[in-house]
């Protein structure tokens, strides 16, 4: 147990240090912020750079509250998987490279302890981020659109977050397993590929992890299909653990890799 | 600028203070830092001019972590 302390402060210090701390949950705020705002001011955006012909009438969509949501939502998808993924995909390979490992890897610790210090810090940022963002969106919809339950909200924001932990492991255990830029690879190509690839294709399932950010969004609308929705959750679930299995396996297997 | 009258600066503002809290810590950040992958003045000019995205893509990729 002391360890793990002592590890989880050395982990959250070096992100105090290197500010992803902070401007982390700012890009996630930054977009939680303007999708709300781009989407309400689209009329007078499009009138002051579209170059529209004079007196030419664009009908405007009637963006309801889970609309906007779901824009955001939208954007991290895109944009806040790729941050979070290039943010930390060097979390245990960099220190192989950089020496920190050797001063690590020599005193006897527990590689359980090790990885967890890890997902811990980096799980937490990200949660906090996301969450700050979509409170950031919820309030602005509030306030341009109409409101959307609380209700509603925090089933949407809870079902959202155990993706957002998935992928975090996703990024630790390629981490683990590969030099820095192998693991961005595989965490960009595991997360954003697979996820195009699931909405594709994925009308011949309706059970994989990479469908819960719809299913999160059907919270706002109405309710996703109870059966599908549980499958998915305990899957996903499922797989984090085993991912954090393939990590701890992992960091401890490369370790002998760490430059002296 | 009648323009300038009707926009609801209240509720724009935080973006700007987002960006500019963003460009500051890089700036500082950038100016304590011993080395950067590439020249510091480019990273300079690119967490200026290249709004939200600059200050990100120094703090990815721009710091080296030794």
């Amino acid at each position: 147990m002391r360890e793990l302390i002592v590890l989880f402060q050395k982990e959250w210090r070096e992100n105090t240090r290197n500010y992803k701390f902070l401007w982390v949950p700012l890009v996630f705020i930054f977009f939680g912020l303007s999708e709300p705002l781009t989407s309400y001011y689209l009329p007078q955006i499009l009138d002051a750079v579209g170059n529209m012909p004079e007196g030419s009438v664009f009908p405007m969509p009637d963006f309801t509250p889970a609309q906007v949501i779901m824009a955001t939502m939208g954007q991290y998808q895109f944009i806040g998987m790729l941050v979070l993924v290039l943010a930390f995909m060097g979390t245990i390979s960099r220190e192989r490279k950089n020496g920190t490992g050797t001063l690590i890897y020599v005193r006897p610790i527990s590689y359980i302890n090790y990885f967890l210090s890890k997902w811990k810090v980096v799980g937490l940022i990200a949660l906090v981020s996301v969450w700050l963002g979509l409170l950031t969106s919820w309030y602005y919809t509030g306030l341009l659109f109409g409101k959307i339950e609380a209700v509603d909200f925090l089933a949407f924001a809870g079902t959202y977050s155990v993706w957002i932990l998935f992928v975090v492991t996703i990024v630790l255990a390629m981490s683990a397993w590969l030099p820095t830029g192998g693991a961005a690879g595989v965490s960009l190509l595991l997360v954003l590929l697979v996820q195009i690839a699931d909405s594709l294709l994925g009308a011949y399932w309706t059970i994989s992890p990479w469908k819960l950010s719809i299913y999160a969004t059907e919270w706002l609308t109405g309710s996703p299909d109870s059966g599908d929705f549980w499958w998915s959750m305990v899957i996903t679930i499922v797989a984090i653990i085993a991912l954090m299995m393939f990590g701890v396996w992992m960091s401890k297997r490369n370790a002998s890799k760490t430059k002296v | 600028m009648e323009e300038l009258q009707g926009v609801p600066w209240g509720i724009i503002t935080p973006i700007f203070i987002i960006q500019f809290i963003l460009l500051v810590v890089a700036l500082i950040d950038l100016a304590k830092i011993h080395q950067t992958n590439g020249p510091k003045w480019v990273w300079v000019l690119v967490i200026i001019f290249i709004s939200i995205f600059g200050p990100i893509t120094y703090f990815i990729a721009g710091r080296k972590q030794a």
